[in-house]
């Protein structure tokens, strides 16, 4: 467990001191032997050889500036330091006690699997400090019964009690059935003024009540009911694709290219409108009823659109909640905003310093958070050119950033294979899970708040308990790099996809279940639910790697993937 | 340029001295000292793999496991340093910038196209744009079987699946019931018991099997050719693969003691047509389908009247399916082609106890399996094939079937020869020799061979390829019509007097030789005194010696066109008494297609003349 930072350590200390032969043939003898998701890291540090190659260098300014956290109950610890003690190894001991750290438990000591399950990353493990904190993972309901379980929704209710009161009424009739058993409110919620959030428009109203009635016809999903998956295949695509999203409401799918450009397809019959000309509009009678359908120009209606502005590929895409702004990231360290209104680019937003890998919206929409290579993630809000948030603490790139569905936080993924959960309103980082092999490409959150899941090269979803930061399970059977997940609308299925072509369902349901029967505190680490015997089934697809997951307000599966015909 | 480590070693390839000595002359440097050398090379290859690194990150988040240039150029940009040679950039905006007269404009540029190019199209092809295509990956938890889905079992899958049944996978995605988490618990105990295959098709796989056997063995050719098509592409047919082959094998018994030649045909191209489907694998099903396709190469009789029908088109097409299986499916295990080759030998050593029809069968199938072993197992019974069909030729007394089929055994023999012999004798060719070796064909053999040798390589090419003639063998785009009174293969039907013309020419590859893929289409003229008025050779000069050969019927409209080789006499086609003349002749390489056109004619026709109502061209 130990003796991973100990050998780079040394061989670091080698490489610093000028004894070049030395630290290869340190390296020959004992690097092969170290832990197979160590071997990556130690190729790494392989290509260093000469105290000048040390600065600048990611993984070894990390080791340097860090201490290496090591997990290890009472017992262990004070026989390993007895253990070196006797041998007056004076060597390890400066090592240890200037590069490692100790989190001691009390309690028994793990076996080798328990260990391989949280270890990996590139800091060593999480402490147990890290995952004290308090984290409100439910999802607030208002007191208000006629308010809906979204926190967006309760945000309508006070809007409306303020400027339109006839609206509850007419939502009350609607919803009353459905809803009325939901109004216990969760201890787990947070406040619902934690975050503050825009006034709901009319418009946004009308959409709310529109995705309530779509929900009610939803199909539950569960082992015995599979979900049907409806597939878009992007054809000619030539490794050009990056990345793809739809809308919440499925009416929409945006495409990012390796070229800059980012295209919006319309997957529903309407096709995609421009907004008329100022003069034009000014003609538009404002008290209309179908004002919205009005301002559009019928004319300018096409199945799909280009939006072009980037100067290097874009790494993702995010809609808006209402469907009207469309956010963009890129290699050129810019995020832009668009308008799927007028078509035009709206915002440039300047901050990040690097390659910019992922962008997400906010289920309430106005705020959205970033991922970059310059290892920061950012939380912005589309009416500020800075960013509001600025969370730094990952070792390596933050891959993929994540919004938990009730705003207040967001989880993000790192190539130094750590997942965090960082408080939107503190910034600090409240979750620190350790246990990928790999870099994560891919994060989701359970339709409950719970729970998190990611993925990420290292082939495995991995599920994550928010309450107390544990890992309770991995899923595994992925043979290549899994680049989405996404969780039905009834959260029992969990589906991921990748570059393997395959697209997998899991029985989340189940999961939870076992989950629930087993008693778990901050110091006890629950078993970790592995193997197979959660999947459900598995789609493959002709040679096409999956881009991205969705599922409808009905419960039906989207994928998009890309055709790859030069693999056969 | 790099030494060559150990595959594990983490430290892998540097850039050699001798490399880096190399680059720096390259630039002007040089005396480039050693140890400079060494540092150099010690700095580039760390900044090599840091870069190669980092561009792998950008790879991953294109979700590709390509590495593009791009990538690496996206690494440099990010590590600020400039792009070198090579990898420049491309502009990634489209806009261009232009500002005169207080005023800047964006705009987004267009080429400008020189228009002769784009007359005589000279222009890359434009890539295609990316489009959209949507289809159902899943209904309610089971997968469609539709083009855009990979097929239910993968062929690796299938091959598995035959070596060793254990393998096969325990939930069978195809059974379309989901299944839940215990029923996988179940089977992972039960795990040593083979499972039981469900055999049931669905209401569409039944209908399918009906109209694919229907079309295939009747009478409507475009129906025929889109079954085959359909036969040898589509990707879902594992499943009525055990239907498929019984009804071949079945079908095969009953048309061979009927004498349906034509249906045997038919048969052995959907064989054909299901070798040729990239998704099937076939190897569970060569103990059915061997034997019938062997029976079409050797079998006593296969057509009503052996003197007339080209039955010798089938033994050679079957062959050549033979060739095809043994290439496709031999391994160390199963030794399919040693067996094969075993079986035609032992039916050779029958002597005269066997009918020359099974022995033409017996050395096609061997000459078609490759020079090697036409060497070893035809070579040293030349002198024994020779005297007996010597017997017949010569002698006057014997029947007309004995003396066709010993016509084309010669053919054959020189055929599969020549070749061979030119390769493993040595140049002087003293007829002497031959004669003393191989008794009746030694001069025969020995023109051939000094006339190959004589020749440049064309020929030798388009006779060798008799070898490895089952890549040669392209999909069969063949026409067979002729009048089928019920479509069932059980048909019992005599009519009269039928030849088959078929294409026994062996040697070519249709779709490499641009020339050679002229149709001949004929008509009979509409009344039985049908001759032919005009025979109009046209020769046309091509690069690859062949001839085109146009006939012009009495009728006029039809125009027969057809390439043959040169080395051929050109031989001729007519009609009423055709079939006798085709099959004297003893054309290998012609290549024939008629088609049937009045079924009146036929009928008045049919108790004066022999008919020309069946014809099929294989190749």
């Amino acid at each position: 467990m130990i003796l991973y930072p100990v050998l780079v350590h040394m061989y670091l200390e080698l490489v610093y001191n000028g004894h070049t032969e030395k630290a290869i043939s340190l390296m020959r003898t004992f690097g092969p032997e170290q832990d197979t998701y160590y071997q990556d890291d130690l190729k790494k540090l392989a290509i260093v050889t000469k105290r000048e190659h040390m600065s600048g260098n990611e993984l070894t300014d990390t080791f340097k500036s860090n201490q290496f956290i090591i997990r290890m109950s009472r017992d262990t610890l004070s026989l390993l330091k007895r253990h070196l003690n006797d041998k007056k190894a004076s060597v390890l001991l400066n090592i240890i006690q200037e590069h490692l750290y100790f989190d001691m438990y009390e309690g028994v000591a793990r076996n080798k699997s328990q260990i391989d399950a949280t270890s990996g990353a590139v800091g060593g493990e999480a402490k147990r400090q890290d995952n004290k904190a308090k984290v409100y993972y439910g999802i607030p309901k208002a007191p208000d019964i006629q308010t809906l379980a979204a926190p967006v929704e309760e945000e309508e209710g006070e809007g409306a009690d303020q400027d339109n009161p006839e609206k509850p009424k007419k939502k009350k009739a609607k919803k009353d059935p459905l809803f009325s058993k939901k109004t216990k409110s969760d201890p787990n919620a947070p406040p619902p003024d934690r975050i503050p959030a825009p006034d709901l428009k009319d418009n946004d109203k009308l959409e709310k009540v529109k995705a309530i009635r779509e929900a009610s016809r939803r199909v539950t999903l569960g082992p015995e009911t599979l979900p049907s998956v409806c597939c878009y295949t992007l054809l000619n695509a030539n490794h050009s694709v990056c990345c793809a999203e739809i809308t919440e409401d499925s009416s929409m799918l945006a495409v990012g290219f390796n070229d800059s450009i980012v295209k919006v397809w319309s997957l529903v019959p309407q096709k995609l409108k421009a907004l008329k000309s100022a003069q034009q509009l000014q003609e538009v009678n404002i008290e209309a009823e179908d004002l919205m359908v009005r301002i559009m120009n019928e004319r300018t209606g096409e199945v799909s659109r280009t939006l072009a502005g980037h100067s290097g590929p874009v790494y993702s895409v995010s809609f808006s909640p209402d469907r009207t702004l469309l956010l963009s990231c890129s290699e050129d360290a810019t995020i832009r905003l668009w308008s799927l209104q007028i078509w035009t680019c709206l915002v440039v937003y300047k901050g990040h310093l690097f390659p910019i890998w992922d962008v997400k919206f906010s289920p309430l929409g106005y705020y959205f958070a970033t991922a970059s290579h310059d290892r920061t993630a950012r939380l912005w809000a589309t009416d500020h050119y800075s960013p509001l948030r600025l969370f730094a603490g990952h070792f390596s790139d933050v891959d993929c950033v994540q919004f938990h569905p009730n705003s207040n936080y967001v989880a993000t993924g790192s190539s130094d294979r750590r997942v965090c959960l960082w408080d939107c309103t503190t910034g600090n980082h409240v979750r620190l899970m350790t246990g990928h092999k790999a870099p994560i490409h891919s994060l989701a959150f359970s339709v409950c708040g719970r729970f998190l899941a990611s993925s990420g090269a290292d082939c495995r979803v991995l599920i994550w308990d928010l309450s107390h930061g544990h890992l309770v399970a991995e899923l595994t059977g992925h043979e290549k790099a899994v680049h989405t997940l996404t969780f039905s609308r009834c959260g029992n299925i969990l589906c991921s996809g990748g570059l393997d072509c395959c697209l997998k369902v899991w029985d989340f349901s189940k999961i939870t279940e076992d989950i629930s029967s087993e008693e778990v505190n901050v110091s006890h680490n629950p078993d970790v639910k592995t193997g197979e015997q959660y999947l459900l089934r598995d789609f493959a697809t002709k040679s096409s790697p999956l881009i991205n997951l969705h599922f409808t307000r009905r419960n039906l599966l989207l994928a998009v993937a890309a055709f790859d015909g030069t693999n056969p | 340029m790099s030494s060559k480590v150990h595959e594990n070693d983490l430290y892998g390839t540097n850039f050699s001295v001798e490399s880096i000595k190399v680059i720096a002359e390259s630039i002007g440097i040089a005396n480039l000292q050693d140890e400079a050398a060494k540092e150099l090379s010690d700095e580039i290859s760390f900044r090599l793999k840091h870069i190669i690194q980092d561009a792998a990150k950008f790879m991953h988040h294109g979700k590709r496991v390509k590495l593009m240039q791009s990538d690496i150029d996206c690494a440099l940009r990010a590590k600020n340093i400039e792009p070198q040679y090579g990898f420049q950039s491309s502009e990634y905006l489209p806009f261009r910038f232009a500002s005169g007269g207080g005023r800047e404009l964006h705009f987004l540029e267009e080429a400008e196209v020189d228009l002769n190019d784009l007359i005589q199209n000279l222009n890359p092809k434009a890539p295609y744009e990316v489009t959209l295509r949507t289809h159902w990956l899943s209904i309610d938890g089971i997968q469609p079987t539709i083009p855009e889905n990979p097929p239910p079992a993968s062929k690796s899958m299938q091959r598995l699946e035959s070596v060793d049944p254990i393998n096969k996978k325990p939930m069978k995605e195809t059974s379309g019931k989901p299944t839940t988490g215990k029923q996988k618990l179940k089977n992972v105990e039960t795990v040593q018991i083979k499972q039981l295959a469900t055999h049931e098709l669905s209401v569409e796989q039944q209908l399918y099997y009906k109209e694919i056997t229907e079309a295939c063995v009747g009478s409507d050719e475009g129906r025929r050719a889109e079954a085959l098509q359909s036969l040898a592409s589509d990707p879902g047919l594992h499943e009525m693969l055990p239907r498929m082959c019984t009804f071949i094998i079945e079908g095969v018994r009953v048309n061979v003691v009927q004498n349906n030649l034509a249906l045997l045909i038919y048969l052995m191209r959907m064989v054909k047509a299901l070798l040729d489907n990239q998704s099937l694998y076939l190897e569970k099903y060569l103990h059915e389908l061997i034997p019938a396709v062997t029976t079409c190469i050797v079998s006593k009789q296969l057509c009503m009247r052996p003197e007339f029908d080209n039955h010798w088109a089938l033994r050679d097409f079957a062959s050549r399916l033979m060739a095809q299986i043994c290439k496709n499916f031999n391994t160390s295990t199963n030794n399919i082609q040693t067996r094969i080759t075993r079986m035609f030998t032992n039916a050779l050593n029958q002597g005269e106890k066997m009918p020359l029809s099974s022995m033409y069968g017996a050395l096609q199938a061997l000459s078609e399996l490759g020079p090697e072993v036409v060497r070893i197992f035809i070579l040293p019974r030349v002198k024994m094939i020779g005297a007996r069909i010597e017997q017949h030729l010569e002698a006057s007394a014997v029947s007309n079937v004995d003396k066709i089929a010993s016509g084309h055994i010669k053919q054959l023999m020189i055929k599969a020869l020549v070749p061979v012999l030119k390769s493993i004798r040595p140049p002087p060719d003293y007829i002497d020799e031959y004669t003393q070796e191989y008794g009746y064909f030694g001069p025969l053999l020995n023109s051939g061979v000094s006339k190959a040798r004589t020749q440049p390589n064309p020929t030798t090419l388009s006779s060798s390829s008799n070898a490895n003639s089952a890549s040669a063998i392209t999909s069969v785009a063949s026409t067979i019509s002729r009048p089928m009174p019920t479509p069932t293969i059980i048909q019992q039907n005599n009519i009269g007097g039928r030849t088959i013309v078929m294409n026994p020419g062996v040697g070519r590859v249709s779709t490499q030789v641009s020339n050679q893929k002229i149709v001949v289409l004929t008509q009979r003229p509409p009344v039985s005194s049908n001759q032919i008025n005009q025979i109009q050779n046209q020769q046309i000069p091509s690069s690859q010696q062949n001839t085109v050969v146009k006939l012009v019927s009495s009728s006029n409209t039809p125009v027969q066109q057809k390439l043959v080789n040169s080395q051929q006499k050109m031989v001729l086609v007519g009609n009423v008494n055709s079939s006798q003349g085709l099959n004297s002749s003893g054309q290998q390489n012609m290549s024939f297609m008629m088609q049937k056109t009045n079924m009146n004619i036929h009928k008045i026709n049919s108790d004066v003349f022999s008919h020309v109502d069946d014809l099929s061209h294989l190749e």
